[in-house]
């Protein structure tokens, strides 16, 4: 089915995110606030949630319970799965590859890092995948940081994680925050400063202070933040829909007309043609670029007196 | 009117010699005196690495890659990964505008590898595996993204694209998030100027 941009309804999109900070901030409540809430607790740190935040919970020995547990039909009443840590997640893995993949495994029985985290690397993926693409559902890794320090000694936060999953987590997550206390508000940073990293999109962005739960005060705050974003992809659309169609226009026009370029003459009328095309986002640029390479294939050079001429002339 | 010519390798490579390792440091800043007087280098092993994986990226983006062996080459998986996103771009973009930093009127130059409707794409190879590094906030201080904004006003996202040949690894900034180039131009030339480098600049780097 092709949808054309006008009339694409993101008001069900799903979102994926990572939230991370140091243990006891706070993270896992703030994780637990998305809409209809699954942990899969491969931390074992669903007890440090206070009693009435707590959602339902898997709580497995193995990856494979999880596998199973995802199949089942009650997961249709979940729209968030809460990965809890993805550092442990990781662990969980390490074991999977160990327990059955012959190649994970050195000849004294030990996790062949090199082979193994391949396979953990893999599967990190397919479970990703298969939660947010197929299953359809928001995804929350939550990480504790790592704190090192920089060259000068200043602390720098990273997601506390073995094997490159650190880095590609971030690949497909919509948002990343870290959450610190702050003058004593707990507050979740979405841009990233020299301390920590984060990853800001769909107009979510900065620092927000996480509201102090009670009665008054449910447990929503990612919820919101969600909701919050379909509306602004919702305006982003309507900001990028002209621009882009703009853009296509113009850029299948310069297709055309550089096409037509066949010596200094054509070269030159393309160069005016295109200026005085109507652009939008980066067609000006694209479309220098083309006409530089058709005229540099041609043996064409660009003199600021007559324009376009053939190289020695 | 002089000018005087700025790109983000010149930055980054001064910047290099505040942020690399420290026994690294001297090291780098012969590196880093090396690219102000423009001396021609060698390209290391690294290096190389990075120009043939970038080459393939084009390549197979583009459906020009025809392989010379019998096998693909080693880094085949994580170029087809680039090459994907990359596909229908302009690639080896090269821009220049001019400013003022400081009263000195600069041309900023800069070779864009991708540029595809308003995003601006830069292909990294990383030499060793992903596994052992943290790449998260790698480019956050990079003068590359705040460079290449300015040479392209019109482009509204920075993409990295990372690859250690197998996998891939995408850091993406904002305009708005990007501090302007000129705020680190400036930095830079009141270094120049306590240093006692300025007036290497000058002459090295008058743009002609």
């Amino acid at each position: 089915m092709i949808v054309r941009p006008e009339k694409m309804d993101f008001s069900k999109q799903t979102f994926s995110a990572i939230i991370y900070g140091a243990p006891g901030v706070g993270k896992t409540t703030v994780a637990c606030s998305a809409p209809k809430p699954l942990l899969i607790d491969f931390d074992r740190g669903i007890s440090r949630v206070r009693a009435d935040h707590r959602v339902p919970t898997i709580i497995c020995d193995t990856y494979e319970e999880v596998l199973q547990d995802l199949s089942d039909p009650s997961m249709a009443d979940f729209e968030t799965i809460i990965i809890d840590t993805g550092g442990a997640f990781v662990t969980f893995l390490k074991d999977w590859a160990l327990r059955t993949k012959p190649g994970a495994k050195t000849k004294t029985g030990e996790f062949n890092s090199l082979k193994g985290f391949g396979f953990v690397k893999t599967e990190f993926m397919n479970f990703t995948n298969q939660v947010k693409t197929i299953m359809n559902k928001n995804v929350i890794y939550v990480f504790h940081a790592d704190e090192k320090a920089d060259k000068d000694g200043t602390p720098i936060q990273r997601l506390l994680c073995e094997g490159a999953a650190k880095n590609f987590v971030w690949n497909g997550c919509d948002f990343g925050g870290y959450i610190q206390m702050l003058g004593g508000n707990r507050t979740i940073c979405f841009t990233p400063e020299q301390e920590f990293f984060a990853k800001q999109s769909h107009g979510i962005s900065g620092k927000h202070v996480i509201p102090f739960l009670d009665d008054k005060h449910p447990n929503n705050f990612m919820t919101l933040l969600f909701e919050q974003a379909r509306k602004n992809i919702e305006a982003e659309k309507d900001y990028f829909e002209p621009l882009q169609k703009q853009y296509a226009e113009t850029m299948e026009n310069v297709k055309g007309i550089v096409e037509e370029i066949t010596d200094a003459e054509t070269a030159n009328m393309a160069a005016d043609t295109i200026k005085n095309l109507e652009h939008a986002l980066t067609s000006k640029q694209e479309a220098a670029a083309m006409l530089k390479a058709k005229t540099d294939s041609l043996g064409l050079k660009y003199t600021r007196k007559d324009g376009y001429v053939l190289k020695g002339e | 009117m002089e000018r005087y010519l700025m790109t983000q390798t010149l930055l980054s490579s001064w910047l290099y010699t505040f942020n690399c390792m420290e026994e690294l440091e001297e090291d780098a800043m012969n590196d880093f005196l090396s690219t102000l007087n423009r001396e021609t280098k060698e390209p290391t092993d690294a290096m190389k690495n990075g120009i043939e994986f970038e080459r393939l990226c084009y390549g197979i983006a583009a459906g020009t890659y025809q392989p010379t062996g019998v096998e693909f080459p080693r880094t085949f998986a994580g170029a087809s990964k680039v090459a994907e996103i990359i596909r229908g771009a302009q690639v080896q973009v090269a821009l220049q505008k001019e400013t003022e930093v400081l009263g000195m009127p600069l041309l900023l130059y800069g070779i864009l590898d991708g540029l595809k409707a308003g995003v601006i794409y830069d292909v990294k190879f990383l030499n060793k595996g992903m596994g052992g590094v943290d790449l998260a906030g790698k480019y956050l201080e990079s003068p590359q993204h705040p460079m290449y904004f300015a040479l392209c006003p019109e482009a509204y996202l920075f993409r990295y694209l990372v690859s250690d040949g197998t996998d891939l690894y995408i850091e993406r900034y904002t305009r708005t998030e990007t501090p302007p180039i000129e705020s680190i131009i400036e930095q830079f030339f009141c270094w120049l100027d306590a240093s006692g480098y300025m007036s290497v600049y000058k002459e090295k780097w008058l743009a002609k």
